[in-house]
């Protein structure tokens, strides 16, 4: 008998059923004559009747997924006699709900990783007009009330305007302070992550990376950096301050400078006293040569 | 699981092929005759010899799961009979795929804020829904054990998708 196909050969549902093949052989075209266990496994799970009816009421191009989802069931059920296409249902439901816990895992630590560098970024531009603010602030006007070119500049700025400075320095040292509490606060949580992961590596004899442990690992060498930084700044910046944080000390100075600025306007005066002098001198000079001739 | 051997009542097999419930009779543990429709939807698709066959292959304790399973693919080929239960594989199987390339994303770009790097775009590549053969896939591609690939490739993807249960 021939087959839709152009061979000779019965399909493998007439070869097992021991049936004579016709052309109208409405399984031929899934079962072929070299594929007899395909068959088998179907005729095994439904039945060529409950195929048939399956095929009856459907339209030929839906004959031929209907087919193809009814084969694949048969040899699923095949490999697993038990659970079959079920089993495979809920591993795959487990290996969804597996990865969306992991995926979630994954974008919270990058949602923190996105506030680190934010509170990095915010930290640093906080930490510059601060400094500008307590180094650079009005040397001209320290300059001018004092009058003395040789003090120190910085000094001289936090003498002249205490309460300035103390803003300036309570938000430097707010911002500075809050950042190095947070470092601290994470360089605690990142000591105990890098031992964590230490410890993890350490028992894990495995060769794969895991970039969680990878991140970590560079994470907590950063904080540490930046924390050391910050403890530098207040120690550079806290001498400065016991000065105007003790009033009578303030007052003593301030009547030093007073006393000291009387002095220098003496000297002024006197240098002042002396350039006159020489041009006076000079004029001098040039009048007693143009005399002669 | 219920036992209608010990009952009077037929169970749902029995009074479905209207005969004798035997106090041996395999079907009785498994299809009380509280849930007749149960049996009807295996009988229609499969036919009572094939799942008596089935059950007889199977230990005892097994066959519980067995006949769930048979149950939950009766049901699912009624309500789709071009697909049936495969057509919710093709899906799951498909979101499995998804979930891994936004889980491989994600992680580079975790890797790369590590690193001090601000990645481009990455939480719009994290939405994106594609589909395709992707290299860093690795736990739901081909290669995998698991991986149970439908009939079909994309065809099923063109049609759009048919999950029915």
């Amino acid at each position: 008998m021939t087959l839709k196909g152009g061979t000779s050969q019965a399909c493998a549902a007439c070869k097992y059923r021991r049936r004579k093949c016709s052309s109208k052989c409405p399984l031929a075209p899934y079962f072929l004559p070299d594929q007899p266990k395909l068959f088998q496994n179907a005729h095994k799970l439904f039945g060529v009747s409950n195929i048939l009816k399956i095929l009856k009421n459907l339209e030929p191009r839906q004959k031929e997924e209907a087919m193809r989802s009814i084969i694949y069931q048969s040899n699923i059920r095949d490999k697993f006699p038990v659970h079959g296409c079920w089993g495979i249902i809920c591993q795959l439901h487990y290996q969804i709900r597996q990865a969306e816990e992991e995926l979630h895992a994954v974008h919270s630590q990058l949602d923190m990783y996105k506030q680190y560098q934010q509170h990095q970024i915010s930290s640093l531009t906080d930490d510059a007009p601060s400094q500008l603010e307590l180094g650079m602030a009005t040397p001209s006007n320290a300059l001018s009330i004092f009058g003395h070119p040789t003090t120190p500049q910085p000094y001289n700025a936090v003498t002249t305007s205490p309460v300035t400075q103390q803003h300036s320095y309570s938000n430097s040292n707010n911002a500075g302070y809050s950042c190095g509490y947070l470092d601290s606060k994470d360089h605690l949580g990142n000591s105990w992550w890098v031992q964590h992961t230490y410890a993890t590596t350490n028992n894990n004899n495995n060769n794969n990376t895991n970039p969680m442990a990878i991140q970590s690992q560079l994470v907590a060498s950063q904080p540490l950096a930046i924390q050391q930084e910050v403890v530098q700044d207040y120690d550079e910046i806290h001498p400065f301050f016991d000065t105007i944080d003790d009033r009578q000390s303030y007052i003593d100075s301030k009547e030093a400078y007073e006393s000291s600025s009387e002095e220098s306007l003496k000297d002024t005066i006197q240098s002042i006293e002396q350039v006159a002098e020489n041009e006076l001198k000079s004029a001098a000079a040039c009048f007693s040569l143009t005399s002669v001739n | 699981m219920a036992s209608s051997s010990y009952s009077n009542s037929p169970c749902a097999a029995c009074k479905f092929l209207r005969r004798k419930c035997l106090p041996d009779c395999i079907f009785a543990p498994y299809f009380p005759p509280e849930e007749p429709q149960k049996f009807a939807n295996v009988h229609k698709i499969f036919g009572a010899s094939n799942v008596s066959k089935l059950l007889n292959e199977v230990l005892p304790h097994q066959r519980e799961d067995a006949v769930n399973s048979l149950a939950y693919e009766a049901e699912a080929r009624m309500k789709d009979p071009v697909y049936g239960c495969v057509g919710a594989i093709s899906v799951l199987q498909r979101q499995v795929i998804r979930l891994q390339k936004e889980l491989d994303a994600t992680n580079a770009d975790l890797i790369r804020y590590a690193c001090n790097e601000m990645p481009p775009t990455s939480f719009g590549r994290s939405s994106r829904m594609g589909h395709g053969g992707s290299s860093s896939s690795a736990s739901y591609d081909q290669n995998s054990a698991l991986y149970y690939p439908p009939p079909w490739n994309n065809d099923a993807q063109e049609r759009g998708d048919h999950g029915s249960i």
